[in-house]
C-alpha cells in the first residue's frame, strides 16, 4: 500500500496528539516510545520513521505551538494598536510572553529540549529546532531595527539574547511559583538587562554613561 | 549630631568578600533565599551608580540600627555578642539586596541621622517615605499580568485600560480604566513574585536581627519585631485588602461624605485589585490651592470622623496614615482608599483601648497610670520609675489634644515637636516594651498627627469621639460612675 502524503501527515499529527496526552497523563520521563506507539496504533518501528527519539516528538510540540505563537504575534504587531506605542523592550517581552502562552502546556518537558536543541551551545544548522531559533532571531533583529538599533545587532548581541532567552525557558520548566510569576520577573529583568547593554553598547556618541551624573533617571 | 564616617564605623564589617553566599544559621534552610534576586536592575549606564548610591545610603541606615540592637547586648558576654554581630552583618547583606527598601532603609537612616534635632517638618516628610517601592511596569508586562490574573487580555475585559499607570503602589502600580458597565475604576496591579520576595526577605531579616534571647525587654522587641512582620505580609494579599474595604465601607453612609471605593470582586484577586475610582487630588494638590481654615478643618474633621468610625464601630485602627490615602475632593467629600494595613483590636486590645478612653474621659490621673502600666507592661519596681514618668509624659502630650475643652491647634509646631522629642528620647533610652502591636499603633498615630499638622487644623476632638462612641452604641456609663466616686 501507497502511503500518501495526506497519511503520513495523519499519522504525523495522531503521534502528536497522543504523545502529548501520555506526557500530560504520566510525566515526559515515565513514557515511552513503546507507550506512544501503541497509542497511536503504529508499530514501534514506523514511529521511528516519523520521530527519532522521544525528543524529537517534544521539539516538534513545542515548534508547532511556537509557530502558531509567532505568526500570532507578527499579526498583533501589524496592528496599529499594538505597534505604536511600545517601547523596544516592551515589543522584545510581548514577542516572548506570546511564545510562552502558546508553550504552556509543554512547560515542562521543556528541558528535553532545552539541553539539546534549544542550548545556546547546540551548533547544527538542522532541523526544526534550528529552524526555530533562526526565526525567533530574526523577530528580535526585526523588532530592534524597528527601533532604530539596528547598528547594535551584532552576532555578540543576538547569542546574548539567546542565552538570555533559553535561560528564561530553562527556569520556566522548573518554576513552582504561583502562576509562574518569578518567571515573569526574570523576564521583565533580563529584557531590561539586555535593551540596556544594546542601548548602552550603541551609544558611543556620550562615552561612560555610568560616570555622566546627568544621565541617570 | 553623628556624621556619616562615624555611622559608617558603627556599621559590623560589611564583609563584601563574602557576599553572594548567606549562611543560615538554627539549621534554617537557605533554600529560595539568597536566590531571590534583586528586583529589576536598572539599565547598564546609571545602574552602576544607582547601586553605589543605594548601598551607602542603606548601610549608613543600617548602622543605625545596629547601632541601637547592639546596645540591647551591652551586657552580654563576648560570645553571644559576637555571635549576634555576625548574624546583622548577614542581615546587612540582606538588606543590601533588598532593592525596594531601599528608599525606606535610606530615609530611616536620614531620620535616626537627624537626632536630636529633628523638627517636625523632617520627622512628617520622613513618615511619608517609609514604604516599599515595586520597579515600575511596562504595558507588555501588565497585560501579561492580567491575563494570568483574570484569565483574559486587558483589552476584552475592560472597556477600556490606560497603558500608563497613574499612581505608584508599594507592591506595583495603578492604573485607570473603565468597565463595560461604563464605571470608572482604578486597577492596582503588583509587581510579579513582589509579595512571595517580600514575605522571605522580610523573615529572614528579622531572623538574622533576633538572634538571642537576652532579657524581658529583648524578648517584647522580638514580639513587635514579629508583628510588624505579619502586618507587612498581610499588606501583601489584595484579598484580604479587599474583604477589608468592604468590611469599612459599610460603616459609612451618604451623609458622613466619606468615600471608601467599592471593590470590583470579579476583577480582583490576590494581586490584582479592581476598584471603583475616586476622584480628587491628594494633600500637597489640594493645600497648593490655599484652602481656608474653614475648609481644611472640614477635611480635618472627615479624616478624624473616619479613624474614630473605624475604631469604635470597626474595632479596628486605620493604620496607614498617609496622605497618599485620602483623597479630597472638590465638592468636600474626603475618600479613603488603602486598606492594606489595618490594627484589628481583639478582645484584650480592645479592653486596653476602652482603659484609654476611661482615662481620657475621666481625665483621672489614677486611671491613666493603671492603663500604662497594663499596656506597657510596667511594674512598681523602683527601677521602672523612670520609664514610667517618661510614658506618663508622652501620653500626656498624646491624649491633650482631646482632653482640651476647646478646638485644639494641630498646626502648632512647637506643641508637635514636643511630642517628637518625648518620643525619641524613649526610642533612646530603649523604653519600648509595649504591646506586640504598638509600633503599629504608633506609627498610625504620628502619621495621623502629621496629617492634621499639615492640614493646620483646629478641631474638637473631644466633641467628635462623643459623637463617634454614641454613634458606635458603646455605654460608657459605668466610666461616669467612676469619676464620680472619684470626685
Ligand atoms: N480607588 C481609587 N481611586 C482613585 N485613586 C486611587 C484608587 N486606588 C488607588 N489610587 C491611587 O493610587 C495610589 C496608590 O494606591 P494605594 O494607596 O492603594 O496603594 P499602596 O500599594 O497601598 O501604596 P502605598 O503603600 O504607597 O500607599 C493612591 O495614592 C491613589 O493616588
Ligand atoms: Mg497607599
Amino acid at each position: 500500500m501507497r502511503v500518501t502524503a495526506e497519511t503520513k501527515t495523519a499519522t504525523r499529527q495522531r503521534i502528536l496528539e497522543v504523545a502529548q496526552e501520555r506526557f500530560a497523563a504520566q510525566g515526559f520521563e515515565a513514557t515511552t516510545t513503546r507507550d506512544i506507539a501503541g497509542a497511536a496504533r503504529i508499530a514501534v518501528g514506523t514511529l521511528f520513521n516519523y520521530f527519532p527519539t522521544k525528543e524529537a516528538i517534544v521539539e516538534s510540540l513545542v515548534g508547532e505551538a511556537y509557530a502558531a505563537a509567532a505568526a500570532k504575534f507578527a499579526k498583533a504587531m501589524d496592528h496599529p494598536v499594538h505597534a505604536a506605542p511600545r517601547s523596544l523592550e516592551e515589543e522584545l517581552f510581548a514577542h516572548v510572553a506570546a511564545i510562552l502562552r502558546k508553550v504552556n502546556p509543554y512547560r515542562k518537558y521543556l528541558p528535553a529540549v532545552l539541553e539539546t536543541a534549544l542550548s545556546p551551545l547546540a551548533t547544527v544548522a538542522d532541523g526544526d529546532a534550528a529552524a526555530l531559533r533562526a526565526a525567533h532571531l530574526e523577530t528580535v533583529g526585526s523588532i530592534v531595527t524597528r527601533h532604530g538599533r539596528q547598528e547594535a545587532l551584532s552576532t555578540v548581541a543576538l547569542q546574548m539574547y539567546w542565552t538570555l532567552f533559553t535561560g528564561v525557558l530553562a527556569f520556566w520548566a522548573k518554576d513552582a511559583s504561583p502562576r509562574q510569576e518569578d518567571t515573569l520577573a526574570l523576564l521583565d529583568q533580563s529584557l531590561a538587562m539586555f535593551v540596556g547593554w544594546l542601548t548602552g553598547q550603541g551609544d558611543t556618541s556620550q562615552g561612560d554613561t555610568s560616570t555622566n551624573p546627568s544621565s541617570g533617571g | 549630631m553623628a556624621s556619616v564616617t562615624e555611622l559608617m564605623r558603627a556599621l559590623p564589617e560589611p564583609a563584601e568578600d563574602q557576599a553572594g553566599e548567606v549562611v543560615a544559621p538554627h539549621g534554617v534552610p537557605a533554600a529560595g533565599f539568597p536566590a531571590t534576586w534583586s528586583l529589576r536592575p536598572v539599565a547598564v549606564g546609571w545602574f552602576r551608580r544607582l547601586r553605589v548610591l543605594g548601598t551607602l545610603q542603606a548601610k549608613i541606615g543600617a548602622a543605625y540600627l545596629f547601632h541601637w540592637l547592639r546596645g540591647w547586648f551591652k551586657d552580654a558576654d563576648e560570645n553571644k555578642r559576637l555571635l549576634a554581630e555576625t548574624h546583622w552583618r548577614t542581615a546587612v547583606r540582606v538588606l543590601d539586596s533588598m532593592t525596594y527598601l531601599r528608599g525606606a532603609v535610606m530615609k530611616a537612616g536620614q531620620m535616626l541621622a537627624a537626632f536630636p534635632d529633628i523638627a517636625p517638618r523632617q520627622f512628617v516628610e520622613t513618615l511619608e517615605q517609609l514604604y516599599f517601592r515595586a520597579p515600575p511596569m511596562h504595558w507588555s508586562l501588565i497585560e501579561e499580568l492580567v491575563f494570568r490574573e483574570l484569565g483574559d487580555d486587558p483589552d476584552n475585559l475592560f472597556a477600556a485600560f490606560d497603558k500608563k499607570a497613574f499612581a505608584a503602589a508599594s507592591l506595583g502600580q495603578v492604573h485607570r480604566a473603565r468597565l463595560k458597565s461604563g464605571q470608572e475604576v482604578a486597577v492596582k496591579i503588583q509587581y510579579p513574585g513582589i509579595a512571595r520576595t517580600i514575605r522571605a526577605d522580610i523573615r529572614n531579616l528579622l531572623l538574622f536581627l533576633t538572634p538571642a534571647r537576652l532579657s524581658r525587654d529583648w524578648d517584647n522587641t522580638k514580639d513587635q519585631l514579629d508583628d510588624l512582620r505579619m502586618r507587612l505580609e498581610r499588606e501583601t494579599d489584595y484579598e484580604q485588602e479587599a474583604a477589608m474595604i468592604t468590611r469599612m465601607r459599610a460603616l459609612f453612609g451618604e451623609d458622613d461624605g466619606i468615600i471608601i471605593p467599592r471593590v470590583i470582586p470579579e476583577l480582583s484577586t490576590s494581586r490584582v485589585l479592581t476598584m471603583e475610582r475616586a476622584p480628587g487630588v491628594h494633600l500637597q494638590q489640594f493645600l497648593a490651592g490655599n484652602p481656608s481654615q474653614e475648609v481644611r478643618d472640614a477635611f480635618a474633621c472627615k479624616i478624624v470622623v473616619a479613624w474614630y468610625r473605624m475604631m469604635y464601630a470597626g474595632r479596628v485602627i486605620y493604620g496607614d496614615m498617609h496622605p497618599g490615602n485620602f483623597l479630597f475632593m472638590d465638592d468636600g467629600r474626603l475618600g479613603v482608599i488603602d486598606f492594606g494595613f489595618m490594627i484589628e483590636l481583639d478582645d484584650t486590645l480592645w479592653s486596653l483601648m476602652e482603659g484609654v478612653d476611661r482615662a481620657i474621659t475621666t481625665g483621672s490621673y489614677d486611671e491613666r497610670i493603671a492603663c500604662l502600666k497594663a499596656w506597657n507592661w510596667i511594674g512598681d519596681d523602683p527601677a521602672e520609675q523612670d520609664r514610667l514618668r517618661l510614658a506618663e509624659r508622652f501620653v500626656d502630650w498624646q491624649w491633650r489634644s482631646r482632653s482640651d475643652a476647646r478646638a485644639f491647634d494641630f498646626g502648632d509646631e512647637a506643641d508637635f515637636r514636643r511630642g517628637v522629642d518625648l518620643f525619641v528620647e524613649m526610642v533612646r533610652k530603649r523604653y519600648s516594651r509595649s504591646r506586640p502591636c504598638a509600633p503599629a499603633i504608633t506609627r498610625q498615630f504620628f502619621g495621623l498627627r502629621s496629617l492634621l499638622y499639615q492640614l493646620r487644623a483646629k478641631l474638637d476632638m473631644a466633641r467628635i469621639a462623643e459623637k463617634e462612641v454614641r454613634a458606635a452604641g458603646w455605654d460608657r456609663s459605668d466610666f461616669a460612675r467612676r469619676a464620680e466616686g472619684e470626685a
